[in-house]
């Protein structure tokens, strides 16, 4: 295959669809509740499974005995992490440690002889009925040795408790990300201030839980999975790993996935247990994970010291930051790397010179992470605009200003940033603009001072964002390409068989108005396949905000193969040159004579049907795969041993108004408001989707959402009731705008939407909440800022003689 | 666990009986599903917490995962794939679908149902009133504000227009894509 390097927007075709409102295609299927989900699927003598689960975060497995529950009826079988071990290997790392210097564990699908976490897989038993199958859970006997249990990663770090053998302490990783003279930053410094954050484990939480089906064939000995999964390809190579079975004997099928969010990457062991359950029985083997066993999958916990200089004019001139992020067990998704790219992604849209950022990456006896949306990035945004707004505290200074001061200005791009990560365009100071006119910000600002008078706390907060997208992350299958096969049929309609998957947005629907202008065709002429192995394109699914990215201009490629192709052949039935040809939807047309046209159909039928005549010029083929590679992206390190991972790098400005009860401690998020600016935007009413979603969850990440563990390492929220994310009513509807700077570095110009927002949101409201406790000297750096943790900072500023 | 024991159920559904003997431990939702075969409604938590698997119950939405498939006995009851009529989508199904008030979809069914509620109890409802009536209802992935649009639009029509129109909420217009 060529790689064809393009750089974008060149002529761009009519744009009937790229840019518009379309609907989600095939949103009939889901209103009418036929979208088939993996919770849905029957297959003829399908079995169920359960997984019985370590109730000790940290303890010796002496023995397990599964007898008993083989005994009972409608139990088909019952097996133990030393059963499993004879049936399969290792579940390899979605992103080893290993492949950056550090440290790494093997991951099986059930524990043998160890436990490092409460909850983790220990047994499995298969029945006629999952509800079977988990009363039989019951009479397994396991006998464990519990070990001393570390769920601070303080202790961790020198040593403490140890998780794994071989490991002379439990940091599994530590990360410098050190440029300029810190030191003379810090010495000449005009002010210098010191504080902390301390971000709390949270989770992604869809509706619809992860799940997986298993279907062995034993005539062929080849396996077909159904999964709720972001990344079938991906997935294929961790489970022919796994259960060592080539990968052409494995098939992969997403079914339409409930939200995805990062929980729905792979390497989760109960992937390979259905398959190996599957495969001994012979017979298909469901497993749908229960509420509870979702909220064992963690996605940040991490604790920032920063230390900041500045000068009088707020300019911020160096920044310390030492992050410890306390990843829980290593599980084999690829949770841990998350803290990496907090700290990769500092200082954001900032010129800060000199900048000492450490991250340590230490394991400890609580769930493991997954990817959350965000994907760590959203910390690093959360930690800078505190950053900044405490400058612009501590100066008395208004925050935008700080903002405007620091920001890199719009004809500085592409930017190269401390960390090496190259930012390819922006307008940080007009998007800013647009914020605060779009809020009213002056008024806002009147308002508070009305209400201050009157004893209440109203918080205005303002927040910058960005967000690399489309990530490459090297020696691992997280790709900064992808690829993707369009065909036209003799009828000329057109199907896309691409590499990326949607988790439940709707990337299919903008991949096909892509390929709609390209082609020429309407947009009812497309359908977009994903999800399949045996089908699609080897891509590797969704992340990083990549659909549009690379799918979509993998997509643009192959389309205008396609037209290509029928523009030589309409030009030799129309009897003119390729170029004087116009494409509209489903009519090829002479631009000096709209008269002289062709349908599109016509077109396609003559290339298969005339082969050796009028279309003899061209190979008979109507179809075409392409990969599309954005060219920003290096992996060749730069003389400081730099990589630039990311072709681009979406921004956003958010404010929120809160109103804190500083009796009861509840904030009431009044007003939200986000100019977001993701380049070339393919549909309004997707991207807008995505940030509102998006918004909503650092909504909860800043004042509610928070999973909970007991002394001994049990989570105790493990349900909605106990975890809290946002409903309806507890949101304001989000003021929005766009603005648009399209990247020069990618075909379409997009820059990737659905990441961005949870941190930017998170900042907003988290700086609005202190704004609005200013007046009472208090600053929250416990995360979240629920009304428990809202009352004792409030309590310790009192202590403390309030306004200092 | 050997205690299984086994009860009739009789019930009506989308307008057509059915009846089967099972597990006394089942779930409505999961007889729904499992049973009856009508995997639109979905299972998000199991703690009546999410309302994914939100259904009508005598004329009255419920969430199916907090009763037992055998208390359905001789009752009534409603899931999405019976709000459709003769092939044609109910107003509040084409609202969600023209609002985007749906990503994944997983929530989508219940929100329907908890709207339609609303709506036929409060035909021209404001924000705050529709925020209320989706409380109970978890969306992780909109943010519901598109969700809440898609109620207003569906109050819009389904209140406008004059009585003959109202008689039938049913699109007659051929849904596009």
């Amino acid at each position: 295959m060529t790689i064809e390097v393009e750089r974008a927007p060149r002529e761009a075709p009519r744009r009937r669809y790229v840019g518009s409102r379309q609907k989600k295609l095939k949103g009939d299927l889901f209103v009418r509740g036929k979208a088939r989900y993996v919770a849905d699927i029957e297959l003829p003598g399908m079995l169920h499974a359960a997984v019985l689960r370590s109730p000790h975060a940290h303890a010796h497995v002496k023995s397990v005995d599964v007898s008993r529950a083989l005994e009972i009826s409608d139990v088909v079988a019952a097996v133990s992490g030393e059963d499993a071990r004879e049936l399969t290997g290792p579940v390899p790392h979605f992103i080893d440690p290993a492949v950056f210097g550090g440290k790494t564990a093997e991951v099986r699908c059930l524990a043998v002889e160890k436990v490092v976490y409460a909850g983790q897989p220990v047994a499995a038993v298969v029945a006629a009925s999952r509800n079977d199958a988990e009363a039989a859970l019951d009479a397994i006997a396991v006998e464990y040795e519990p070990l001393e249990v570390g769920l601070e990663p303080a202790a961790g770090t020198q040593g403490g408790t140890l998780l794994y053998e071989g490991w002379e302490d439990n940091t599994i990783i530590h990360i410098p990300f050190v440029e300029g003279d810190v030191e003379a930053a810090f010495a000449e410094a005009e002010h210098t201030l010191e504080d902390e954050v301390r971000i709390q484990r949270y989770t992604t939480a869809p509706i619809e839980t992860r799940g997986y089906v298993a279907d062995w064939d034993t005539s062929a000995e080849s396996l077909t999975f159904y999964g709720a999964c972001q990344n079938p390809h991906p997935l294929r190579w961790v489970l022919s790993h796994a259960l060592g079975l080539p990968e052409g004997k494995i098939r992969i099928v997403a079914p339409h996935v409930g939200g995805g969010f990062g929980l729905k990457m792979h390497g989760h062991p109960e992937e390979a247990l259905v398959c190996m359950l599957s495969r001994m029985l012979e017979r298909p083997v469901r497993w749908i994970e229960d509420r509870r066993e979702t909220f064992l999958i963690g996605g940040r916990e991490q604790t920032h010291t920063f230390k900041v200089a500045f000068d009088d004019e707020g300019r911020i001139t160096g920044l310390r930051n030492n992050i410890v992020a306390n990843v829980g067990a290593l599980g084999a998704p690829p949770g841990w790397g998350m803290a990496f790219l907090t700290a990769l992604s500092f200082p954001t849209g900032y010129r800060i010179p000199n900048q000492d950022v450490q991250v340590s990456i230490v394991a400890t006896n609580k769930g493991p992470w997954n990817a959350s949306r965000g994907y760590g990035k959203e910390a690093t945004n959360l930690v800078m605009e505190r950053i900044v707004d405490l400058v612009a505290q501590k100066l008395r200074m208004a925050p935008a200003e700080v903002r405007r001061r620091n920001f890199i200005n719009k004809d500085e791009f592409p930017y190269k940033t401390n960390a090496g990560l190259n930012i390819d365009s922006g307008d940080y100071h007009g998007a800013l603009d647009k914020a605060l006119a779009m809020m009213g910000y002056d008024d806002l600002r009147a308002e508070q001072e009305r209400l201050r008078a009157e004893g209440r706390y109203l918080g205005i907060g303002l927040a910058f964002e960005l967000t690399p997208e489309g990530g490459d992350i090297p020696g691992t299958l997280v790709a900064g390409f992808d690829t993707t096969t369009v065909k036209m049929d003799p009828q000329g309609k057109v199907t896309v068989l691409t590499g990326v998957t949607t988790p439940g947005g709707g990337n299919e629907t903008g991949i096909a108005q892509i390929v709609a202008d390209e082609v020429g065709v309407s947009l009812e002429d497309v359908t977009v396949i994903q999800g399949d192995t045996g089908l699609c394109p080897y891509g590797f699914g969704n992340y990083s905000g990549r659909s549009m990215l690379v799918g979509g201009g993998s997509a643009a490629l192959a389309a205008r193969d396609i037209r290509e192709k029928l523009a030589k052949v309409a030009a030799a039935m129309l009897e003119t040159e390729p170029e004087n040809l116009e494409f509209g939807e489903g009519v090829i047309s002479r631009r000096d004579n709209p008269d002289a046209s062709l349908p599109t159909e016509t077109v396609a039928y003559s290339v298969l049907t005339l082969a050796f005549a009028t279309a003899a010029m061209v190979e008979p083929t109507l179809e075409s795969t392409r990969v599309y590679k954005p060219d920003n992206i290096t992996h060749i390190p730069d003389e400081k041993g730099r990589i630039q991972p990311y072709p681009s790098y979406s921004s956003a400005v958010h404010l929120a108004v809160v109103e804190v009860d500083a009796e009861t401690g509840v904030v009431d998020l009044k007003r939200f408001g986000v100019v977001h600016d993701c380049g070339t935007i393919i549909n309004p009413t997707f991207v807008e989707g995505q940030m509102q979603g998006a918004v909503a969850m650092g909504v909860g990440a800043a004042l509610s959402e928070e999973l909970i563990y007991d002394d001994e390492g049990n989570l105790l929220t493990d349900r909605f009731k106990t975890y809290l994310m946002p409903r309806a009513g507890d949101l304001p509807s989000f003021e929005m705008e766009h603005q648009v700077t399209p990247s020069p570095f990618t075909l379409l110009g997009a820059k990737g939407a659905g990441e961005a927002g949870v941190g930017g949101s998170q900042a907003a409201v988290a700086n609005a909440v202190n704004d609005a406790l200013a007046p009472l000297g208090v600053t929250l750096r416990q995360m979240p800022l629920s009304p428990p943790n809202v009352l004792r900072a409030i309590r310790e500023a009192a202590e403390k003689g309030g306004v200092s | 666990m050997e205690t299984k024991s086994i009860v009739a159920v009789r019930t009506t559904i989308n307008g057509r009986e059915h009846s089967a003997e099972v597990d006394s431990r089942l779930l409505l939702v999961e007889a729904i599903r499992d049973v009856f075969g009508l995997k639109g409604t979905h299972i998000g938590c199991l703690t009546g917490d999410c309302g994914a698997c939100t259904v009508v119950v005598d004329g009255k939405i419920a969430k199916s995962c907090l009763m037992l498939a055998a208390s359905a006995d001789g009752r009534e009851i409603q899931t999405v794939e019976g709000l459709a009529r003769d092939g044609k989508l109910h107003q509040i199904q084409q609202s969600f679908w023209d609002e985007y008030g749906f990503q994944c979809g997983y929530c989508l069914p219940g929100m329907m149902f908890s709207a339609k509620e609303l709506l036929e109890t409060d035909p021209r409802p404001d924000e705050a009133a529709i925020r209320h009536a989706l409380q109970g209802n978890l969306c992780r992935c909109t943010g519901y504000q598109k969700i809440v649009q898609a109620v207003s639009t569906a109050a819009d029509r389904m209140s406008g227009g004059t009585n003959e129109e109202r008689e039938d909420d049913h699109r007659d217009d051929t849904p596009t894509r």
